[in-house]
């Protein structure tokens, strides 16, 4: 009789607990999220606008410097006697964003169209990343790391297009703006028969990555460097 | 000779695979580099080549052309670079735009380049190094400095417009080769474990954190620590172990001191002491060898279980006197009725005796020989009184005892009743005027009847049989053998002396020599016992010092033995040998032993023993 209803008890006692925690974690969901999405105006953020800087910077950052190398790897590995490099080197497609130049025009650019930019450089290059992780496999013995750093390329372009859109959202609440970025059409040379004017197109493509890859990242820099550290870091 | 064409050949092959893979043939005017230190302008750098190859002087042209551009454009500035250089300031520089430049002569090319600024970026040198002190070891001997540097002043770094990193390496003045550190993004790095006394120098070049190629260094900073140490090198520095020969040399002096001056037989027994022989506890032996025998009784007094049993010379004189002495002379007061029928004289008297100069607590322990007889002598009765008191009560409980349970009664009473036997035997010993009371106790019945006299006052027996043991342990005793009266129990249990054939047990090792002697024709006792009272005085209880194995024989055997008229079980028997700690053989006062063989009363009669002694 006594040990049933201390059986009881105890069951009693163990559906309530985890009566309890179902309900703690339903009504905390939404706090447990690993980045969480501030709304816009709000004062309790967080995460601070220069922790997300500093996050974009260092993603920027790592995706030039894969970008760098994965360049390096192919110029070595079948540039080399095709003369590519005396060649003057095709425009890149995101030539149409008309991006500062030199230091000058990077101060005076206004630092929300400056983001936007970003933003329309890193939405140009979500669709050549993703075409040049499949079409890169189809290089005639192409290397594992070269393989590796396009899909690495492509995943952190993704991650530091949220960061940058989490930014503008700070920065600029309440504008989603036009989507501006540049189209890409590089497709068909990536897929030409001919293995020389195939490579040269590949070659195009990763020099253009490295060069805009770097672009983000100056761009960012400065960006942080004036809104987070007052130009002063 | 083909084998020499082969390796010329070869060389040569070689030697074209290791130019450079520029188009310009050696001694032509190529440009060396482009170079951006800050990426908001730049500048290329070009040689002339060989002059003698050409007699006018050159007029190089470097043109350039953006990606964007139709046509070539010339350098704008070929001064601020320097010679051989063209000059790109911020207005024609563009940072991710292709350009390329070529060197060109009127109509000729010598030289091409393409790149773009972002690639080409060296960054200047940091500036303004210096370095302070972090701490100082404890020892003195290693410092930790923190250097730092400024970055270069063309680089635009507060803006965020070049990242920069630097790469730090230092080395003794004396060395060639510099070490590095891992490139840091701070303008600050400490160093170290620098060493005290040296003089260091440090340089720093710096690169933009994405490309791969550092730019030139910095000047070169000097770090000096000698001159403000000078005093910690010279303590630090040991020009000669002096401390550590003074140390071992002194070790190695003791050692040999050690060896001249003790013997080897000293040293050795310094090392290894030898192990102290067997001897009793707080007694010299010295002491023995001396004959100072009052010391040594005095030491062994201490001890309770202890009675000395020395000696003079004296009594053994006595002792062999008193063999030649009438017997019947002793028969009046027999050592056993002297100690009781004294008790309740002399106590008092006994009390007031005064220790001796021995310094022991109490009279009444066992005296000195040095004593006056009389003196000792009551005391030695009244001691003896209440040893034997003491004596008898254990003596009852085991000569009573029956042939029941003889193992188990023996083993539990075997010690204190050895013990008190032997106690007894010692206080025998120990009393020159007792055993000269002993001695002269020749004839046991007086004893008995004394002793009987006094059991009916006293209600104890001073020797009692052991009848029986209960089965709780505990030991029935028979009264006096002379008093038969008091030995009820006992005497019920004597009774069954006919069924002694049946009544041992042969799983018993040890019989009741009572029993034993039970079965045996009586008739025999009466031929042993004046052969054993010979045995009884002649065979003196004596014990020497280094050994309690003593032959004593009770002198009281003989009267035993003439006592037990209708049992030929004695009371007590001597104590021949003592097998401390397991017990005591007696003497087989009763029994036809053929050789000297002795049994054990009561104690212990093993099989082989009983074999002999059963007809």
């Amino acid at each position: 009789m006594i040990t049933t209803m201390n059986n009881k008890g105890a069951s009693l006692k163990g559906v309530l607990l985890v009566f309890l925690l179902i309900s703690n974690m339903f009504l905390t969901k939404k706090s447990v999220t690993s980045l969480p999405i501030c709304p816009s105006g709000s004062v309790n953020c967080q995460v601070s606008l220069g922790e997300l800087f500093d996050r974009a910077v260092k993603l920027s950052h790592y995706i030039h410097f894969l970008s760098s190398e994965m360049f390096n790897e192919f110029d070595e590995r079948y540039a080399q006697g095709r003369g590519f490099i005396t060649k003057a080197v095709n425009g890149c497609h995101t030539a149409s964003l008309t991006t500062p130049e030199d230091k000058e025009q990077a101060q005076q650019i206004h630092h929300e169209d400056l983001l936007n930019l970003v933003l329309g450089v890193l939405r140009s290059w979500n669709d050549p990343l993703l075409h040049l992780v499949t079409e890169v496999q189809r290089i005639k013995e192409a290397p594992n790391t070269i393989l590796w750093k396009a899909a690495e390329i492509e995943e952190q372009n993704k991650r530091l297009l949220e960061g940058m859109e989490k930014i503008v959202g700070r920065v600029q609440p309440g504008d989603t703006g036009n989507e501006v970025y540049s189209r890409w059409s590089g497709l068909p040379s990536l897929q030409l028969a001919d293995e020389d004017s195939r490579l040269f197109a590949f070659y195009n493509l990763l020099h253009c990555l490295r060069r805009d890859s770097h672009k983000i990242d100056n761009y960012l820099k400065l960006l942080k460097c004036r809104l987070i550290h007052d130009s002063n870091c | 000779m083909d084998l020499w064409q082969l390796l010329f050949t070869l060389a040569l092959i070689c030697a074209n695979d290791s130019l450079p893979t520029s188009e310009v043939p050696l001694g032509e005017p190529q440009i060396v580099k482009c170079r951006s230190p800050e990426m908001e302008t730049f500048s290329c750098h070009w040689t002339d080549g060989d002059v003698h190859n050409h007699t006018a002087p050159r007029t190089m042209q470097l043109l350039y052309m953006k990606r964007g551009d139709e046509e070539w454009k010339e350098c704008p500035d070929y001064v601020t670079a320097g010679e051989n250089s063209c000059y790109f300031n911020t207005s024609y520089t563009s940072v991710w735009i292709p350009y390329c430049v070529k060197l060109a002569n009127e109509n000729k090319v010598f030289d091409e380049k393409c790149f773009s600024v972002d690639e080409i970026v060296l960054p200047d040198p940091p500036i303004n190094l210096n370095w302070t002190l972090l701490n100082i070891s404890l020892t003195g001997i290693h410092v930790d400095i923190q250097v730092r540097w400024e970055p270069p002043p063309t680089a635009d770094v507060r803006k965020g417009w070049v990242t920069l990193e630097y790469e730090l390496q230092y080395k003794e003045v004396n060395e060639t080769k510099w070490k590095e550190l891992e490139p840091v993004c701070s303008t600050t790095v400490p160093l170290y474990s620098l060493k005290m006394g040296r003089d260091y120098e440090i340089r720093i070049r710096s690169r933009q954190r994405t490309s791969e190629k550092f730019g030139e260094f910095s000047e070169t900073l000097s770090v000096s620590f000698s001159m403000a140490s000078e005093a910690v090198l010279c303590a630090e520095e040991i020009q000669f172990p002096w401390l550590f020969i003074v140390i071992f040399g002194t070790c190695g002096l003791v050692v040999v001191m050690f060896l001249i001056l003790f013997s080897k037989q000293r040293l050795k027994m310094l090392i290894l002491p030898p192990i102290p022989a067997p001897k009793i506890k707080g007694i010299d032996p010295d002491l023995l060898k001396k004959g100072k025998l009052e010391e040594v009784n005095s030491i062994l007094a201490s001890h309770d279980s202890y009675k000395p049993q020395l000696y003079n010379d004296d009594l053994w004189v006595e002792f062999i006197e008193l063999d030649i002495d009438d017997p019947d002379e002793k028969t009046e007061g027999s050592d056993t009725d002297r100690l009781l029928s004294d008790a309740h004289m002399k106590s008092h008297s006994c009390l007031g005796v005064k220790d001796d100069d021995s310094g022991r607590a109490s009279c009444c322990e066992p005296d000195m020989p040095e004593t006056d007889f009389s003196a000792s002598d009551t005391c030695d009765g009244t001691s003896d009184t209440d040893q034997s008191k003491k004596i008898s009560e254990k003596e009852e409980t085991l000569l009573c005892l029956d042939q029941k349970d003889n193992n188990k009664s023996f083993t539990n009473l075997d010690d204190p009743a050895n013990q008190q036997l032997i106690s007894q035997s010692e206080d025998n010993q120990s009393r020159p005027p007792f055993a000269d009371s002993i001695e002269s106790l020749s004839p046991v019945p007086p004893v008995r009847t004394q002793l009987s006299n006094q059991s009916s006052v006293t209600n104890i027996d001073f020797y009692a049989q052991v009848s029986d043991i209960t089965p709780a342990g505990s030991v029935v005793l028979s009264p006096g053998q002379k008093n038969k009266t008091g030995r009820a129990q006992c005497e019920a249990h004597t009774e069954p002396a006919a069924q002694c054939q049946s009544n041992f047990t042969m799983d018993n090792a040890y019989f009741c020599e009572a029993d034993v002697k039970k079965c045996i024709a009586v008739t025999s006792h009466e031929e042993v016992e004046p052969h054993v009272q010979d045995q009884s005085f002649n065979e003196d209880t004596y014990f020497t010092t280094e050994s309690l194995t003593t032959t004593a024989v009770n002198p009281s055997t003989a009267a035993e033995e003439a006592s037990s008229s209708e049992m030929p079980v004695p009371d007590y028997t001597s104590i021949h040998i003592v097998h401390s700690p397991q017990g005591l053989v007696l003497n087989a006062t009763a029994l036809p032993v053929p050789d000297k063989e002795f049994m054990v009363s009561c104690g212990y009669v093993s099989t082989d023993q009983l074999n002999k002694i059963m007809p």
